[in-house]
């Protein structure tokens, strides 16, 4: 995959765009607070990604962290202040809980809503170095090193800055999310959710063709 | 291109419960974010993307090259990223189909005055079912590329095509192969379908060609449908593939071998002779990934000569497999061929069809939309 894209086979960023357009999308908004910068982020990140094929390493893993880290520039391009992305999130926030009581809207997706809402509301609190690596780690699940490469920065610096951000947002996830942190040590022994297939992961690999629905 | 990227606590050193509990909190609180793109625009922007690519690259590839090809002539043809191979083309008709077959001389039948050649032959190509679908999502999306132009009333749609055929001649009671020799084939169409004119000498008596006019000579009146279509029925047709395969089912029942080959064998008709809105041109490539049984096949030749690559159906039954040509990088279409791959069942005539007879091929030359009847678009395009 790597040749091709750096041989520029426009087969192969067929290939990425059906396999990564969606997890660019997610990071994008975790980075604007808004659906639609994040769709014009997606878009630009692979143009982007054409234009900057020869740079890639032929060595190596998923270009999912090079992606990444061409939509968190991206971004930070079209949001230059925190104090509009707090803003935004803000407003996005509001927007989501804000949503009428449909009577068959399933509670899981009002679940799903909710968590947005508080996740806009912490990433607000961060500076926006903390908020890309908490998007790249958290959000997208790329290791230090992945995420290191993605933001071109020394492996210790992601970590200083993701301990960093996870104090600040301790206390407003577990209010947010209504968790009374003494009882959740008290189930420790209980079996951990499958975390790795919540969210976005598993369908960051799709086949080519699913994309065309 | 895996994705699956080892989650950061198997980098965590130590193991901090605390820490734990936080990476379970927020990465909860994250997964809430993720969606997908709104309906339809994962499509549009991968057409867009793939537009953008194309775009530069052919621009950087003239900006190296500067080939002296023919850019208006091209244009005209609407197979923009064809400006390579197409020159070559006419070329290549010499060279591949004489050799595909030597004319007989003369001493043809009424109305096929070219039915003299011996019968075609090919190597047959590969098949496989790997790929499929990625290669017809890239034909698909060079095709939406493409700009196909909106046909108005009292214009007409000219499709220039090259084809040839081979079929079973019977002269008192003694059967052999013949062939229609590669020819030039004209047609005229009004988008609704009611005017139309033919060139070809296998089919005309005259060389003037024939009136498709209708309502015909016997008052049949025009029904557009999927088996003669028109450009108006075409632009309404809709481009969801799912609903544009069930209607090809529904209304080709009971034709054909078997559901499956009649289906692929309307779409391949579709795509031969007609000029068809992007979308839904688009639209059949994405149909056509959904009917079981389709292959690829790496390589087959159409009429002109222009090797490529074949999305291809086999019909069980006869044998015989359908195969619609693209250009290997580009992915336009070229043209259609069928050609005999398994011996035929039984000991009738259709058994003379050896495998590797090409019982029909053609390529397209020129699609246009012109003024008036039986004129041609102007070279100057």
């Amino acid at each position: 995959m790597r040749t091709r894209v750096r041989a520029g086979d426009p087969g192969a960023f067929a290939e990425l765009f059906d396999a990564y357009s969606r997890a660019v999308y997610n990071h994008a908004f975790r980075l604007t607070a808004d659906w639609s910068t994040a769709e014009d982020v997606m878009a630009s990140t692979f143009m982007e990604a054409w234009r900057l094929r020869d740079r890639v390493d032929p060595e190596g893993g998923s270009l999912r962290p090079w992606l990444l880290g061409i939509a968190t520039n991206t971004a930070r391009n079209q949001f230059r202040s925190n104090r509009r992305y707090r803003r935004a999130a803000g407003a996005a926030a509001a927007a989501e809980t804000a949503v009428p009581d449909h009577a068959d809207e399933v509670a899981g997706r009002l679940d799903d809503r909710q968590r947005l809402a508080a996740a806009l509301t912490a990433l607000a609190t961060l500076r926006r170095p903390e908020r890309e690596v908490i998007a790249l780690c958290l959000g997208e699940g790329l290791d230090y090193e992945a995420a290191a490469e993605a933001l071109g920065i020394p492996v210790g610096t992601v970590a200083s800055r993701l301990s960093r951000a996870r104090r600040k947002l301790r206390a407003v996830t577990e209010k947010d999310l209504g968790k009374d942190p003494g009882k959740d040590r008290g189930k420790r022994e209980v079996p951990r959710p499958a975390r790795q297939t919540r969210g976005d992961h598993t369908q960051a690999i799709r086949p080519a063709q699913e994309g065309n629905r | 291109m895996n994705a699956n990227t080892p989650r950061q606590d198997s980098a965590e050193s130590g193991p901090e419960r605390e820490h734990e509990q936080d990476v379970r909190l927020l990465s909860q609180l994250l997964s809430g974010t993720a969606r997908d793109l709104p309906s339809g625009r994962h499509r549009f922007h991968k057409e867009r993307l793939m537009a953008q690519i194309h775009e530069q690259a052919q621009q950087s590839q003239e900006g190296r090259t500067a080939a002296p090809v023919a850019p208006a002539r091209t244009r005209r043809l609407r197979l923009p990223r064809l400006a390579v191979t197409l020159p070559l083309g006419a070329a290549a008709v010499a060279a591949a189909v004489v050799a595909a077959m030597v004319t007989n001389g003369a001493g043809g039948s009424g109305g096929g005055g070219l039915a003299t050649g011996p019968a075609l032959t090919t190597d047959v190509g590969t098949a496989t079912t790997s790929g499929v679908p990625q290669l017809l999502d890239q034909i698909s999306l060079a095709a939406a590329e493409g700009e196909h132009p909106t046909v108005k009333p009292g214009q007409f749609i000219y499709v220039e095509s090259r084809t040839a055929d081979t079929f079973v001649k019977t002269v008192d009671d003694k059967s052999s192969l013949a062939s229609h020799e590669l020819h030039r084939r004209q047609v005229w169409n009004s988008p609704d379908g009611t005017e139309g004119w033919l060139i070809d000498p296998a089919v005309n008596d005259s060389s003037e060609g024939e009136t498709l006019s209708l309502p015909d000579e016997r008052g049949n009146p025009l029904e557009a449908g999927l088996n003669h279509p028109t450009y108006d029925y075409l632009a309404k047709l809709t481009t969801d593939p799912d609903k544009l395969l069930a209607k090809i089912y529904k209304e080709t029942e009971g034709q054909g071998n078997t559901p499956d080959q009649q289906a692929f064998t309307t779409i391949g008709d579709l795509l031969g002779e007609s000029y068809p809105p992007a979308e839904l041109y688009s639209a059949l490539f994405r149909t056509a990934a959904k009917i079981p049984g389709v292959v690829v096949v790496d390589d087959a030749v159409d009429a002109a000569g222009r090797h490529g690559v074949a999305v291809a159906r086999l019909d069980e039954t006869s044998g015989q497999r359908e195969e619609w040509i693209f250009d290997k990088k580009t992915h336009v279409f070229l043209g259609e061929r069928v050609v005999q791959v398994n011996q035929p069942k039984g000991e009738g005539e259709d058994a003379l069809m050896k495998p590797g007879t090409v019982t029909f091929t053609s390529a397209v030359i020129t699609r246009a939309v012109v003024d008036g009847m039986k004129q041609t678009p102007s070279r100057e395009g």
